[in-house]
């Protein structure tokens, strides 16, 4: 009698216990296809019932931990012996042990041999398990907050005839609205993406910028994130209650606090003004905020008040059961409600993306790619391996002939190989699992700012468990075809005399096979980092627009008691002026926004154009620059003239009229028939302000190289500051030698000027633009790398094949020689062979080329997937390595010596 | 079927004892003998085979009672119990007549 149970975790259990469950499940499972069928559901009930209970018990204790569930897991791993056991019990109650016994013995009677199988396996492995633990860790695994599938991100959209954007901001007023008026939130919260201020040393401390954005007040509530101490934002704090509090991410706390508990209630002096700590947020915010404090975000009053002013990014937490579809119809909804009441902001909506998207951003396909590329040279280590056995299964042939002589049967002759295989698979697993250790250790080490989650990247349970099953696989994929060969080769080899080995010709077919697919599957790695590699160098020989050797630039920001444009002006005056007297300084200039640092956009629209529709709004990014920035930078002027102390005169913000200059690929576009300079566009600063274009200059690559040139409207300073923030500025300084020497001199002329102004975000030109291509290069590397070991393992598998087969010739080769076959006709006979084979590969390779590296398509830049140099200079990369690899074989062939060829017959 | 007549292997013998002592549950003879699961499970299914043990499943109310899954319970019969005599009587010869030569006696 067998009890029918359903296996499944308990509901009451922690989430660590279920999944424990599920994956120790998953073991017993994949054993339990051993056992026969008759048997095979009583079997599963009682594995499935001992899991439970002792699962259960443990969480119920609290006791399971780690080394608990390893245990767990050690023990659902012996449900493979059982299962053997169990299938086996009749006919050779002991023969599994045996086996595995002679397997090891086998294996460790050929140590060299062993370890080559289990090195080539271990570096496949390794690198295939920890590409899987950074796939886990950041495209699989939840996002560490609570029921994270609800969580979207809300944007504000505009669609116009023009140019639909979707990933804007949202006002105040409206997100008030979606707020009320939504029934598919949950919760829905609003941040500034913008948000810094300066907080004052204490103690002697240096004055420091930190990101403190303004939220709203169930903004931690709704991503389920508590304080660790103190309280989060009161509704009440939303209504101008709250403007002098702040909560401490756990990160600022640490630091700067030292993790001082009585820092709630203190007081903090943020840009010269007094605040109170209420609260030290849960560090599990910062793995995806990059905050250091947070302020509330006061509604109802004059400034937050504007329908216009789009200044808020959104996350709500969907109601459980709705679906982003029905949320999006919903607000699509209100939006229509909206634009009945507001026709002025009709083409106004929001989009809803899922949370996760924006967290793991835009990595997912390329890591994918990765994981796919390891996984091909896992599969080629496989074949050489594969190819390895095959040519060892023929030298043992008399080995097996006697086995069956003594009256093996076939399955037992296959079960013996198979278990030597598997046992070198698991072997090159641990090996493998320490490899992907060091490999996820150094990813570590290089991939800071480059992947997301990179906190949450480790070998775990989960890699752990991928790696055991993913040498068992291997063992089984390499393992399979030379098991089955030899076995049916043994009932012919036992006819014959014992002594003497056959030719197997068999297993020369089916290792040309193997090298075959192995060239053609290197070559299609070879190709996507080729493509790669080319698109890197596109990217960085881009006309970048400007000079980036040998500048320096920083950020300062100063505090608010520089109320007028007139002091930021005057402030800016002085201090480039302290600068240019530094040695080693030839320039210095400041600008809000730099290349490679973003900027803000403003809408704007052609003078003498009605401006009240947003139909016609055009976007631009504004730059206010001081009087050298286009010579510090070294950005060409096409047209007219730069910016400079001329415009001191001649307009302001206030007069709602000044001047201007464009970028080039901006002039063409508004003014197709050329002459830009003299005409006119209208800004809007809050109030429009006309300006004159006196210059047009080269386009800038303002968003990093791989990104066209945006378009850039540029102001003097001398006659706009105000509504851009013009308190914080980049300082950009050319220098006379390394650029890098310069940052503290330039620091201690800022002290001078102002003690409490900081110098952040301090960097050379030259590192921003590595910056801006260090995840372009990582991908690169990487690939490359695996390509790299792709085509040794190729080689060295074209190699073996050449070699064995000029082994098995010899006699024929001798005879050959001795007939009077020239040197030239014995080299080319080897050579016809491996090259035959190589271009088999090259044209499979090429094929699945042409359909693999569309996958690409979207990583590379200024390179189309099938572009024919990469094509051709790759194939000449591998054809010379085939090359290489078929030349010894061949040369030995020719090495032959006839005499000794015919008397070892 | 009778007892065998040759002794139980130290193996075996552990795991007979543990049912023996009440220890009913696959998981909890693993963690009274210390053997690990890939050892246990063959050896209780050696036992069964050979009538040293039997096993049955606990009442299927009793588990629905708790909301768990059934478990399935191993008790020693009478064949068991007189083959745990024999192996133990041996083994202690064995002890007495000065082991297997493999520890070195320190006590006087």
């Amino acid at each position: 009698m067998m009890p029918r149970h359903r296996h499944q975790s308990d509901a009451s259990w922690s989430a660590f216990a279920r999944q424990t469950f599920g994956q120790g499940l998953w073991l017993v499972r994949f054993a339990s296809m051993l056992v026969p069928a008759c048997q095979r559901d009583e079997w599963m009930a009682e594995w499935a019932a001992e899991l439970f209970h002792r699962i259960d018990a443990l969480d119920v204790a609290g006791l399971l931990d780690w080394p608990a569930r390893w245990n767990v897991f050690v023990r659902c791993a012996g449900a493979l012996a059982h299962a053997l056991s169990v299938r086996f019990a009749d006919s050779r109650q002991n023969m599994l042990i045996q086996d595995i016994q002679y397997a090891v013995r086998t294996n460790l009677r050929r140590p060299a041999f062993s370890l080559v199988v289990i090195a080539t396996l271990a570096l496949g492995i390794g690198a295939t398990s920890a590409m899987f633990s950074i796939v886990d860790a950041i495209l699989i695994r939840p996002l560490p907050y609570e029921r994270s599938s609800e969580l979207v991100s809300v944007y504000g959209a505009i669609a116009t005839a023009g140019a639909a954007t979707d990933r804007t901001y949202i006002s105040p007023p409206d997100y008030l609205d979606y707020r009320e008026q939504s029934s598919a939130f949950a919760a829905f919260a609003a941040r500034t993406a913008f948000g810094t201020a300066v907080l004052a040393g204490q103690h002697g401390d240096a004055p420091e910028r930190v990101s403190i954005p303004f939220v709203s007040a169930n903004f931690f509530s709704t991503l389920g994130v508590k304080p660790i101490i103190g309280r989060g934002f009161l509704p009440s704090e939303e209504d101008g209650n709250g403007h002098d509090v702040v909560v401490l991410s756990h990160g600022l706390w640490q630091r700067r606090f030292n993790g001082d508990r009585g820092v709630v209630g203190a007081t903090v002096l943020l840009d010269g003004e007094r605040r109170t700590v209420i609260g030290v947020m849960s560090p599990t915010i910062e793995r995806t905020f990059p905050d250091q404090m947070w302020r509330p975000f006061i509604f109802h009053i004059e400034e937050s008040s504007h329908r216009r002013a789009h200044m808020l990014r959104g996350i709500a937490r969907l109601k459980p059961g709705v679906s982003i579809e029905q949320a999006r119809a919903n607000v699509d909804g209100i939006a229509h409600r909206l634009a009945a009441i507001y026709p002025e902001d009709a083409s106004w909506h929001l989009a809803l993306v899922p949370y996760r998207d924006i967290v793991v951003g835009n990595v997912g396909p390329a890591l994918l790619l990765l994981l796919g590329a390891v996984a091909l040279v896992l599969l080629i280590a496989c074949g050489n391996v594969a190819s390895l056995m095959l040519a060892r299964a023929t030298t043992r042939e008399s080995e097996l002939a006697v086995r069956v002589a003594l009256g093996a049967s076939r399955t037992q002759i296959v079960w013996q190989l198979l278990t030597e295989t598997l046992l070198l698979g698991v072997a090159a697993g641990a090996v493998g699992l320490a490899i992907a250790a060091l490999f996820v250790r150094v990813v570590h080490a290089v991939a800071g700012g480059i992947l997301p989650r990179l906190s949450e990247v480790g070998i775990n349970a989960n890699a752990v468990f991928f790696t055991f099953a993913l040498s068992l696989v291997t063992g089984l994929v390499f393992g399979i075809a030379p098991a089955v060969l030899a076995s049916r080769q043994s009932l012919a080899g036992a006819m014959r005399s014992l002594g003497r080995t056959s030719a197997g010709g068999r297993h020369l077919r089916v290792r040309d096979v193997l090298v075959v697919a192995q060239v053609a599957l290197s070559l299609v790695l070879l190709l996507g980092a080729g493509l790669m590699l080319r698109s890197l160098w596109m990217v960085e020989h881009v006309e970048l627009g400007f000079e980036p050797r040998h500048v320096m630039t920083g950020q300062v920001t100063l505090p608010r008691t520089y109320q007028t444009r007139v002091d930021v002006e005057r402030f800016w005056d002085t201090f480039l002026a302290r600068v240019r007297a530094r040695p080693g300084v030839q320039l210095a200039a400041g600008a809000t926004a730099l290349p490679l640092r973003g900027g803000s956009d403003t809408r704007y629209h052609l003078d003498g154009h009605a401006s009240d529709a947003d139909a016609d709004g055009l976007l631009a990014q504004i730059d206010i620059v001081t009087d050298d920035y286009f010579s510090a930078l070294r950005i060409p002027l096409v047209a007219g003239r730069v910016l400079g102390p001329v415009d001191r005169a001649g307009g302001s913000e206030e007069a709602g009229h000044g001047s201007i200059a464009i970028n080039r690929s901006m002039a063409a576009r508004l003014f197709p028939n050329g002459n830009a300079v003299g005409k006119r566009i209208v800004l809007d600063f809050g109030q429009p302000f006309s300006g004159e274009i006196v210059g047009v200059v080269a386009d800038v690559h303002t968003f990093g190289q791989d990104v066209g040139a945006p378009d850039i409207v540029y102001v003097s300073s001398h006659q706009v500051a105000g509504n851009f923030d013009g308190r914080i500025m980049n300082l950009v300084v050319r220098t006379k030698g390394d650029a890098a020497v310069l940052a503290a001199p330039i620091r201690a002329a800022l002290t001078e000027l102002e003690r409490t102004v900081p110098f952040s975000d301090v960097a050379t030109m030259e590192r921003l633009l590595g910056d801006s291509t260090a995840g372009t290069w990582f991908r690169a590397r990487l690939l490359a790398g695996f390509a790299l070991v792709a085509l040794i393992l190729a080689a060295i598998g074209l190699y073996g094949v050449l070699a064995y087969a000029v082994t098995q010739r010899t006699r024929e080769i001798g005879v050959r020689i001795a007939l009077g076959a020239r040197r030239g006709a014995v080299m080319q006979l080897i050579l016809v062979r491996g090259l035959t084979l190589v271009g088999a590969g090259l044209v499979l390779g090429v094929g699945a080329g042409l359909l693999t590296t569309r996958l690409l398509d979207r990583m590379l830049f200024g390179v189309s997937t099938t572009d024919p140099a990469v094509f051709a200079a790759v194939i000449g990369v591998l054809a010379l390595t085939a090359l290489a690899a078929c030349l010894l074989p061949a040369w030995r062939a020719t090495r032959v010596d006839p005499i000794t060829a015919l008397r070892a017959e | 079927m009778t007892a065998p007549r040759k002794p139980l292997s130290p193996t075996r013998l552990a795991v007979l004892k543990a049912i023996a002592q009440n220890v009913r549950y696959g998981f909890d003879i693993m963690d009274a003998t210390q053997l690990p699961s890939g050892t246990v499970y063959p050896i209780l299914g050696w036992l069964e085979r050979t009538t040293l043990v039997r096993s049955r499943w606990e009442a299927i109310a009793l588990a629905q009672r708790d909301k768990r899954p059934p478990r399935r319970y191993y008790e020693v019969t009478a064949t068991g119990a007189r083959a745990l005599a024999v192996s133990i009587d041996h083994y202690r010869a064995l002890s007495a007549a000065g082991g297997l030569g493999l520890a070195k006696p320190r006590r006087a």
